[in-house]
């Protein structure tokens, strides 16, 4: 496709990222949950899995999933620069999403974790996926984080022993919101990394097999009683 | 005018007690109302009765009798997470406490210190503190 | 002769309640018992209404609760008193129930236990409950019940061998009971696979507080349950035609020290093995004549040490019995049916009562498909407060 002169200037300058390794998790109630990176072309199912819960303003659902909805719009129509999606699939069914973007070679700004299957640690899995992406396999230094929840805030706070930037408001700032920001370094991910990323590689082919095509979840438990509309 | 009791003004060392019954001499932490053994009884403002002698703790050797680390802590506490154990010191009293030793073991030899274990608005809560040496 | 019967059950789910009043949700599961008992109409013959809550001051700030579930239900001029013995309250509820009616103050009593505790974050909870622990030497240092359950379970596995995987087992059996009890707050089954076997399991099943794993310890959980008992000789016991009544045979109750550190032996529950023994002979049964029993695992150790210390099993044995299934609701001795706190959820005021809910739904022989006990005689349920400082026993017979 020949990209016009103005959709040029209107897209940002990129970073080639190196493709995410997927790994299976093992779940509590003995699941399995591909964890692999979104391509360009999934963006379908993705913004329909994350729809319904822009209704839901529980838990700051619903605008997490307003952001991550426009996020990965912004992805999919090269309006944010080096952004990247991740997903856990259980029999190909998207059970959770993470998205993040690179500011530069050394610096991460993580994005969001949006769950739908409750009770499995899923978010928590996937967050540390993010991390793991970051900081081994795109080699960056540090990611910022900040989060709507202050509740699930704290925990990464406490649980990761976050590196706290809240001093150097306003010039560190995190783009979402402009607020103070914490910082996970690769120094403090490497201490916790044992206790927080988990999955095996390489996945088993038939397990690889079943997240080739993606399906958007047919029950939310944060939406009691929802039906997906037939085409 | 009465002479003033300068020693209310000297600043305190963080130290762990240990109350005696003044009856029998037995050595209680935590301090109880009653004395289990001989019933004597504790007014701790010691207007009525003795309030009872207190011992400090710290520098007292113990041995380890179980151990733990902690990561979901309550309010009031930021760490990622604490090392608590429950001690046996030589006087034969037992005490809970922190430890600062990072990979701790049943059995294991450990001294007495008192340190700052919480902060609450205004003051600041001592306690014992275990480490090697 | 006067007996204690109990004519009503009433339950709510246990889960997230934290959008709901708790004196509401404790009203709900009042009118579950009212409507089991088939007195909503008649509700005014209850002469005595018994709460259990251990929060409400602190979390819901509310207090005088029993005082407002009358006028909640329109009970006046009903008796009406809160009993507060941390994570017993709910026992200690149903003995109080008892006492009223055996020494003849009350006829009919209510006793609803219930608890809100998900209205705050997690480190408040946690704060909340170590309240139990003692002020100066426990709670200052950061002390926490799970930290005590876990220095506990350490000790427990150095003396008997005692294994992670032994507690996973537990585990997986509670979980298997949960999923088939309409109430229980975890309803997703676990397996060895996932909780203990894989190379995912140490994340998944992170470390709480070491050696406690996040599936060895009881979720933090809102909900209620009440019961509704009836003298057994009194005049209006002629208002509960709806159910079989089911009886209480025996109560009993002990302390033990406040501080775990000033036990002789630490690993001894001396107040579960006292007040246990007391409801026994109270009953005028042994520990062999039980049929299943509804045992306190905040933390999975404890259904393992709280059945050695009532006779079950010989101390250090009762992982035998569990490696063989012998708690299975299909073995020979199923405990913890309904889950157990670990599935079923545990609000810490509603559990005592929720645990003798369980004892006379399986007595009755109303428990869900795959969860009844095979003609069960004798039910037991013993309720733990703070780390095993305030024990409170029941024992429930068919007839």
């Amino acid at each position: 496709m020949i990209i016009d002169e103005l959709e040029k200037k209107l897209r940002p300058p990129e970073i080639l990222l190196k493709l995410y390794p997927p790994k299976v998790i093992t779940l509590a109630d003995g699941g399995k949950m591909v964890v692999r990176e979104a391509k360009r072309e999934e963006i379908g199912v993705l913004l329909e899995t994350v729809h319904p819960l822009m209704g839901v303003p529980r838990d700051f659902y619903d605008i997490v999933a307003a952001r991550m909805y426009a996020e990965l719009l912004g992805w999919f129509r090269y309006r944010v620069a080096n952004e990247f999606v991740l997903v856990g699939a259980i029999n190909g069914v998207i059970a959770g999403i993470v998205n993040s973007r690179l500011v530069d070679e050394k610096v991460g700004m993580s994005l969001h974790t949006l769950t739908i299957n409750r009770g499995l640690r899923i978010g928590a899995q996937l967050f540390a996926a993010k991390m793991e992406h970051h900081l081994e396999f795109l080699g960056q230094k540090e990611v910022w984080i900040v989060a709507e929840s202050p509740i699930g805030f704290r925990r990464w706070m406490i649980e990761y022993a976050l590196e706290n930037r809240e001093h150097l408001f306003p010039d560190t700032r995190h783009e979402l919101g402009g607020v103070p920001t914490y910082v996970l370094t690769r120094e403090l991910y490497d201490a916790v990394k044992k206790d927080k990323v988990s999955g095996q590689r390489p996945v088993p082919q038939e397990l690889l097999k079943t997240a080739d095509v993606l399906k958007a979840p047919e029950e939310y438990p944060q939406i009691p009683g929802y039906k997906r509309s037939k085409k | 005018m009465k002479d003033i009791d300068f020693s209310v003004y000297k600043v305190e060392k963080p130290e762990v007690y240990a109350h005696k019954c003044p009856d029998c001499g037995t050595l209680y932490y935590p301090v109880p109302m009653l004395c289990r053994h001989c019933g004597a009884r504790r007014d701790p403002s010691g207007v009525f009765f003795s309030s009872w002698e207190k011992v400090p703790l710290s520098g007292l050797k113990g041995k380890l009798l179980t151990w733990t680390r902690v990561y979901a802590l309550p309010t009031g506490f930021d760490d990622r997470y604490l090392l608590f154990g429950i001690v046996e010191l030589e006087n034969g009293l037992r005490a809970s406490g922190r430890l600062l030793v990072e990979d701790p073991e049943i059995g294991m030899k450990l001294v007495a210190k008192a340190g700052i274990v919480r902060e609450k608005v205004g003051e600041d809560v001592y306690g014992f503190m275990f480490d090697r040496k | 002769m006067r007996r204690v019967a109990i004519t009503g059950i009433g339950h709510t789910i246990f889960g997230n309640l934290s959008d709901f009043d708790l004196v509401d949700v404790m009203g709900y599961a009042s009118s579950e018992a009212l409507d089991d008992a088939g007195i909503r109409k008649e509700r005014t013959i209850i002469d005595q209404v018994i709460v259990a809550n251990m929060g409400g001051c602190f979390l819901n700030h509310q207090a005088g609760i029993a005082s407002s579930l009358v006028s909640r239900l329109g009970l006046e001029p009903a008796q009406a008193e809160l009993v507060e013995n941390g994570p017993a309250s709910g026992g200690s509820a149903v003995k109080m129930g008892f006492a009223a009616i055996m020494s003849g103050l009350a006829d009919v009593v209510l006793v609803t236990g219930g608890e809100i505790m998900r209205t705050v974050p997690g480190w408040e909870g946690t704060d909340f409950v170590a309240s139990l622990l003692h002020p100066e030497a426990e709670y200052n240092y950061g002390l926490t019940l799970p930290a005590f359950g876990a220095m506990f379970t350490r000790m427990y596995m150095e003396r008997y061998g005692l294994t992670e995987r032994d507690l996973a087992l537990l585990s997986v059996k509670d979980h298997e009971n949960g999923e088939k009890n309409p109430f229980a707050h975890v309803r997703i089954p676990c397996t060895m696979e996932g909780i203990y076997e894989s190379p995912d399991a140490n994340v998944v099943n992170n470390f709480i507080a070491e050696p406690l794993r996040l599936y060895d310890m009881c979720p933090v959980s809102d909900g209620s349950a009440s019961l509704i008992m009836c003298a057994s000789d009194s005049p209006k016991m002629k208002y509960f035609k709806n159910k079989k009544p089911v009886f209480i045979v025996g109560v009993g109750s002990a302390t033990d020290t406040h501080c775990v550190h000033e036990r002789k032996d630490p690993l001894e529950l001396k107040a579960v093995s006292m007040s246990a023994e007391k409801a026994y002979k109270m009953a005028g049964v042994s520990a062999k004549d039980i049929s299943f029993a509804e045992l306190h695992d905040a933390f999975i150790i404890l259904e393992i040490a709280i059945s050695e210390e009532i006779g079950f099993f010989e101390r250090g044995k009762a992982k035998e019995a569990i490696q063989k299934g012998v708690t299975r609701i299909t073995g020979k001795l199923p405990i913890n049916t309904s889950g157990g706190l670990k599935a079923k959820g545990h609000p810490l005021g509603a559990t005592g009562v929720s645990q003798v809910h369980e004892l006379v739904k399986q007595l009755r022989g109303e428990a869900e498909k795959g969860r009844q006990v095979k003609d069960p005689k004798y039910g037991m349920a013993v309720n733990f407060g703070g780390f095993g400082n305030n024990v409170v026993t029941t024992i429930c017979s068919k007839e």
